[in-house]
């Protein structure tokens, strides 16, 4: 639903009115590059991309959104796994890459304020020097931005021991889908009223766009020690988490990395990883050095009783980075296998994992596919990646059939659709697996109180559809250039 | 007794059927609906503007563990469970609930939540909103909701149970709670550091904080509040350090912290019975008998030691006695204050924490007015103005309880 150009073209000089020049895209193929995040399966274009530096900014477009009857969605680096951040139809897609600035390190009180454009890893780059870090570790945390965690509440693999980004963000300044601006939450560790901060996050940008985000900066452990556990079967994998986690240990991170997965690492990086097993755990214990072995050796030694045929740990700090090297780019490895790859995202209780991984092996055998787990065992947030060729003809509906008894799966087994990825459009539909009609009309009023006229990123979180598990089928449309010949997918 | 007045009628649900049945059948008559834990906490929130005939609604029949997993490090429980209880099942097979707010005798984990309350050990382990993976509610039209989840780690739509957390009883009725739980440690010790002036006392948190050290709990205490732990009367203040973990963890956290502090004036390192972890939260509540008012503080970490030494000045000056204790690395300041009986006081009393609230803002922070006679409340709101998200404080309780079925007017905004 293209804008009629005169309407396109006096938008564009309000736009450009607020934010200046060189700060405002509408032509098709700059908007090309905004049309999906890191889940290319869905695409939407928007009718303007824009790039504000302020909070004003912020909400001076989106007054003009909401007076021109335009939905309008906040968008960071794109590395979303769940189309969150996809335009509605047409509107307004508002990049916070520009509000990229530190804008106060307070150690004495261990926070730091940023705007949300700032990348992850580059905020314990900047803390680094005085033995700080920012604690959630998304694996795109080179790419990914604070405010996109934000809205997703990122984890990554030490969350296991030092939680998820809400355990992380203190306060938050946000631009209201009515473009007023507010502060939720603050400096201090307990906030006045509502913990609206903790609401905030999570709410992958439905409830408002965050313009300074409130973090808490971590005293980085004392030392580190890292254990690659090897295994011929993956149960014996699955069950040595649970064998750890049952005799009182508590490690930063537990990560689990299968056969697949293995081999395409090994082939992109040679990261040390045995090519012939069927399973590996990373896991780290981390904190204070005197008694470090010992917890180590704890670890080695459930493991062992688990089956393990080899456990060994990281010599020195290179080889600690090269093991989290091949765990942190196993996405980009599957590259080297499958031309695409869709990452699901379910959580189980723990203890259920080894009958869970195997159903999930079957289940995408059953639809003539491969797979790869990589994945946050520690947590029992799954992460199967499922190996495809967009080029052959049906090939995605299969991929979105065994992704949806996957997370069947994971709802009958007692967990969650989502650890860490967000509902956005993928899932929504998936929605009722795990909530009632009563439960997502709690979401729903929470939902009407911060954005009541829903034009903050619409479409999301909620099912849209009748029924569930019929979702997929409106996943993929040729875009209007592609079909033109104008553009091509990759 | 809430806010001075007897409510008409107190009911006892053995269900959560019966809890909707309650609710359903309040919201028909109008009638607002107080929810009831243990009571530990009911003395806290405003006075309602205009009282109305009242229902409490005691959950404390409702107090099963129904599910405990050691493997997943989660169970799930009834609201009216109390946390003793709840600590002595999950101790039973190894593990716990790492958040220790005081009375746990009577408090139960539905009202620990609703209170957002927490004790010393938030220091390393958080705070509800830390460790609440997901919960059951009953709303004002009866429904039961669920929020969160009961796995460890879950996105999947709104974060309702952050909403309810701290939310006192305003938005729903909690039934069922699912926690993440931890492995009960090898060893506790509880250490205490007696300094001549609060404020090195201070510098000592914050040193700590920038050290390799990894306490469960940094407290800091007043000279009133120390003699409650049965310490000498130190000059300043003492600082009282909790190390949790394998026993050669804690034996060398004990020897590091007398490094850290010693040469800011710490003049030694006492060992503390393990019963002293359970007074430190209500250390400076429990200095004097019968305190005329209690406030929190919560301020930004680093101003916690001159928040404590400008308060207690500010109630000598008018001739008021005050005991202060804090959970020193995060913020979270407690202090009583303490005056002989009658109007005369209440003048001097409200001046008083008038100030510390200013005190309190000044330092990046807010006051909660936790007890004080109605006389005293009157004159000192008991909740700061939360300011433009007041008004999405209000929205939100318009969306979920429109008609103000639960705890009307005791909250912040008017909530």
């Amino acid at each position: 639903m293209a804008l009629p150009e005169p309407r396109r073209r006096a938008l564009r000089q309000q736009l450009e009115a607020i934010l200046g020049p060189g700060a405002v895209l509408s032509e098709p193929e700059e908007l090309l590059v905004y049309e999906s995040d890191g889940l290319t399966l869905f695409r939407a274009l928007a009718d303007f991309v824009v790039f504000p530096t302020s909070a004003e900014q912020v909400a001076e477009v989106v007054k003009l959104a909401n007076r021109e009857d335009l939905p309008f969605v906040a968008r960071g680096a794109g590395t979303g796994l769940s189309g969150g951040c996809l335009p509605a139809e047409g509107g307004i897609v508002i990049s916070l890459m520009r509000m990229n600035r530190i804008l106060e390190i307070d150690y004495d009180n261990q926070l730091a304020v940023v705007e949300p454009g700032v990348v992850n890893l580059h905020l314990t780059w900047a803390v680094a020097p005085r033995g700080y870090y920012y604690a959630p570790d998304p694996s795109s945390q080179q790419a990914c931005t604070i405010g996109g965690n934000v809205a997703n509440n990122s984890g990554g693999p030490h969350t296991l021991k030092y939680g998820v980004t809400t355990n992380h963000v203190l306060g938050l300044e946000v631009v209201l889908p009515d473009g007023e601006i507010v502060w939720l939450g603050g400096r201090t560790r307990e906030a006045l009223g509502y913990d609206l901060a903790g609401v905030f996050v999570g709410s992958e940008g439905t409830f408002g766009i965050a313009t300074k985000i409130v973090v808490r900066i971590l005293r980085a452990p004392q030392a580190v020690k890292t254990v690659l556990a090897v295994f011929d079967r993956i149960e014996q994998a699955s069950t040595a988490v649970s064998t750890i986690i049952a005799r009182g240990l508590v490690p930063a991170a537990v990560e689990m990395i299968d056969q697949l997965t293995i081999q395409a690492v090994e082939d992109a990086f040679g990261c040390g990883y045995p090519r012939d097993a069927a399973a590996a755990l990373l896991v780290e214990v981390d904190g204070l050095a005197v008694g470090l072995d010992a917890q180590a050796a704890r670890v080695a030694e459930a493991c062992r009783d688990a089956g393990a045929r080899e456990v060994r740990t990281a010599r020195d700090e290179a080889e600690r980075q090269l093991l989290w090297k091949g765990r942190k780019s196993a996405f980009g490895a599957y590259g080297r296998v499958s031309p695409a790859y869709m990452v699901m995202d379910g959580v189980i209780p723990r203890t259920k994992l080894p009958y869970v991984l195997a159903r999930v092996n079957e289940i995408v055998a059953a639809h003539g596919l491969r797979v790869g787990n990589v994945f946050h065992a520690g947590d029992g947030n799954l992460h199967p990646n499922i190996l495809y060729d967009p080029r052959r003809p049906g090939e995605e509906a299969r991929v979105l059939a065994a992704g949806a008894e996957i997370m069947r799966l994971c709802a009958e087994v007692g967990g969650s659709i989502s650890g860490e990825h967000g509902i956005g459009l993928e899932k929504a539909d998936f929605m009722p697996l795990i909530f009632s009609p009563a439960d997502l009309d709690v979401m729903q009023r929470l939902k009407r109180a911060f954005n009541p006229t829903g034009r903050c990123n619409p479409g999301k979180v909620f099912p849209t559809r009748k029924g569930c598990g019929e979702a997929g089928a409106a996943a993929y449309r040729p875009h209007p250039l592609e079909a033109k010949g104008l553009a091509q997918r990759f | 007794m809430v806010e001075g007045r007897t409510p008409e009628a107190v009911v006892f649900p053995g269900s959560i059927d019966e809890v909707r049945a309650v609710v359903e059948l309040a919201a028909a008559a109008g009638v607002p609906v107080i929810p009831w834990g243990g009571g530990t906490a009911a003395h806290v929130g405003a006075p309602p503007a205009t009282p109305r005939p009242a229902l409490v609604l005691a959950l404390g029949r409702l107090n099963r563990l129904l599910e405990h997993e050691p493997g997943d490090l989660t169970a799930t429980v009834e609201a009216g469970m109390t946390m003793a209880a709840l600590q002595a099942a999950l101790g039973a097979r190894g593990q716990w609930l790492s958040l220790d707010p005081p009375d746990a005798e009577r408090a139960t984990i539905g009202g620990v939540i609703a209170a957002n309350a927490a004790g010393p050990r938030r220091h390393l382990y958080g705070t509800a909103r830390d460790l609440v993976l997901g919960l059951r509610i009953v709303t004002a039209d009866g429904a039961l909701v669920r929020g969160g989840g009961k796995v460890v780690k879950n996105v999947a739509g709104y974060d309702v149970p952050k909403l309810l957390i701290g939310s006192w009883g305003t938005l729903g009725v909690i039934v069922e709670v699912t926690l993440k739980l931890r492995p009960r440690p090898d060893e506790e010790r509880l250490v205490a550091v007696p300094f001549e002036r609060l404020k090195d006392a201070g510098a000592a948190v914050r040193a700590i904080a920038g050290s390799d050290l990894i306490p469960a709990a940094v407290e800091l205490l007043d000279a009133e509040a120390s003699a409650t732990l049965g310490l000498p009367r130190p000059g300043g203040g003492t600082l009282v350090v909790g190390f949790d973990g394998f026993a050669d963890q804690v034996r060398w956290q004990c020897e590091e912290l007398a490094r850290v502090v010693t040469p800011l004036g710490g003049r030694d390192v006492l060992a503390l019975p393990a019963d002293a972890w359970g007074r430190l939260a209500r250390a400076a509540r429990d200095a004097q008998p019968d305190p005329a008012a209690l406030m929190k503080l919560v301020v930004l970490p680093a101003a916690v030691a001159e928040t404590m030494e400008q308060g207690a000045a500010a109630a000598r000056q008018r001739g008021l006695r005050s005991a202060w204790s804090a959970s020193a690395g995060v913020g979270v300041v407690s202090a009583a204050l303490f005056a002989p009986a009658g109007p005369p006081a209440v003048e001097r009393v409200a001046a008083v924490l008038t100030e510390w609230r200013r005190l309190a803002r000044a330092a990046g922070g807010h006051a909660v007015l936790e007890r004080a006679p109605l006389a005293v409340k009157s004159v000192v709101p008991v909740w700061d103005d939360p300011g433009p998200a007041g008004r999405l404080m209000q929205r939100i309780k318009a969306e979920l309880d429109p008609r103000h079925l639960f705890n009307p007017g005791r909250f912040v905004a008017g909530i």
